[in-house]
């Protein structure tokens, strides 16, 4: 499995699917703060100043780490910032389901307030629940194995690529 | 830990993302006719009165008229002492039920479950819309609370 998961491509992979995933997340929020902002409120972390000040900046941050994911450049730190927002979304969404709050839409990819239930993504995906906790463990997975991997394929990752003849892929140890 | 103790470069980069997105954000937030104003909620309009807890209990004392905003399963569990149940997602039907009262009061307050819940914001809206003047409890009903005011939570039918 280590070997699999130190594997050049599924390096690539993952670093293709946590970019594509956060960049395609910040878009509406970015188009639309301040409907993000009212997704923000739902949590009830913080009151609404420091809610505005995240609702206002985290897309960016998102925007830019996943951006430097896709390209490669930066990876390891681009996929620490992702594995540090994913442990403060898991702690919010743990705060929020402790408390019972009913979140309809966690504003995680979309920030359409009371959005028909047939609407995409359905209501299941949308609140603060078992699934967003479910997903937002497996990205960390893929942002922990990202910032752990030394594995590096010449395509799309020509910024760190090393002196001499590329490695072969190897098992996760220091970076 | 060795691991995250080697990568002194990769964290001084993880704090230059997080900066520069932050950064980009403000001022995409100022510059781009998206943004909006950060020192109050967004859910504020113009026309919206806010007033604080504090200033609610003195209006409740004088005899104002409280409107719970909530889904009524919430009102039945408990509200602010006398409150009415005017659910934003049922106004049409309890506005006509209530509406000789709501044109007596001689002062209205709405609320609803905290500060990131609109109902209360829509609900005096539409009072307003239709000639009555409705001021929004500042954070709502967690807020209420936490001022030390009292609630009643005797169950209703």
């Amino acid at each position: 499995m280590r070997a699999l998961l130190a594997h050049p491509r599924t390096q690539l992979a993952l670093r293709l699917l946590l970019g594509a995933v956060f960049v395609y997340a910040s878009l509406p929020k970015i188009a639309n703060p301040a409907g993000f902002a009212k997704a923000v409120y739902q949590w009830q972390v913080g009151g609404p100043v420091a809610s505005n000040v995240v609702a206002v900046t985290l897309p960016w941050i998102e925007l830019i780490a996943g951006l430097l994911l896709i390209v490669g450049a930066w990876k390891r730190a681009a996929a620490l910032v992702t594995a540090f927002l994913l442990v403060v979304f898991l702690a919010g969404a743990a705060s929020v389901m402790a408390r019972g709050i009913d979140v309809e839409n966690c504003g995680c990819v979309s920030v359409e307030a009371n959005a028909a239930p047939s609407a995409w993504p359905p209501i299941w995906m949308r609140g603060v629940g078992w699934f967003l906790v479910t997903r937002n463990l497996l990205l960390l997975a893929a942002a922990l194995s990202i910032v752990r991997s030394r594995a590096r394929l010449p395509l799309l990752d020509a910024n760190e690529r090393p002196a001499g003849p590329l490695p072969e892929a190897t098992s996760s140890g220091g970076a | 830990m060795l691991l995250f103790l080697d990568m002194a470069a990769d964290w001084k980069r993880s704090v230059l993302i997080l900066v520069a997105g932050a950064s980009l954000g403000l001022v995409w937030n100022a510059g781009s006719g998206r943004g909006f104003a950060l020192g109050q909620s967004v859910l504020v309009q113009t026309g919206d009165e806010l007033i604080p807890p504090r200033d609610g209990k003195r209006l409740l004392d004088a005899g104002a008229l409280f409107l719970d905003a909530r889904p009524s399963d919430f009102w039945r569990m408990s509200r602010i002492p006398g409150a009415l149940s005017l659910p934003e997602e049922d106004f049409e039907r309890s506005f006509r039920e209530a509406e000789p009262r709501l044109r007596r009061a001689s002062a209205i307050v709405v609320y609803c479950s905290g500060y990131g819940c609109e109902a209360s914001h829509l609900v005096a809206r539409k009072l307003r819309e239709r000639g009555i003047a409705a001021a929004i409890l500042d954070e709502g009903l967690p807020a209420w609370q936490d001022a030390g005011l009292p609630l009643d939570s005797e169950p209703r039918s």
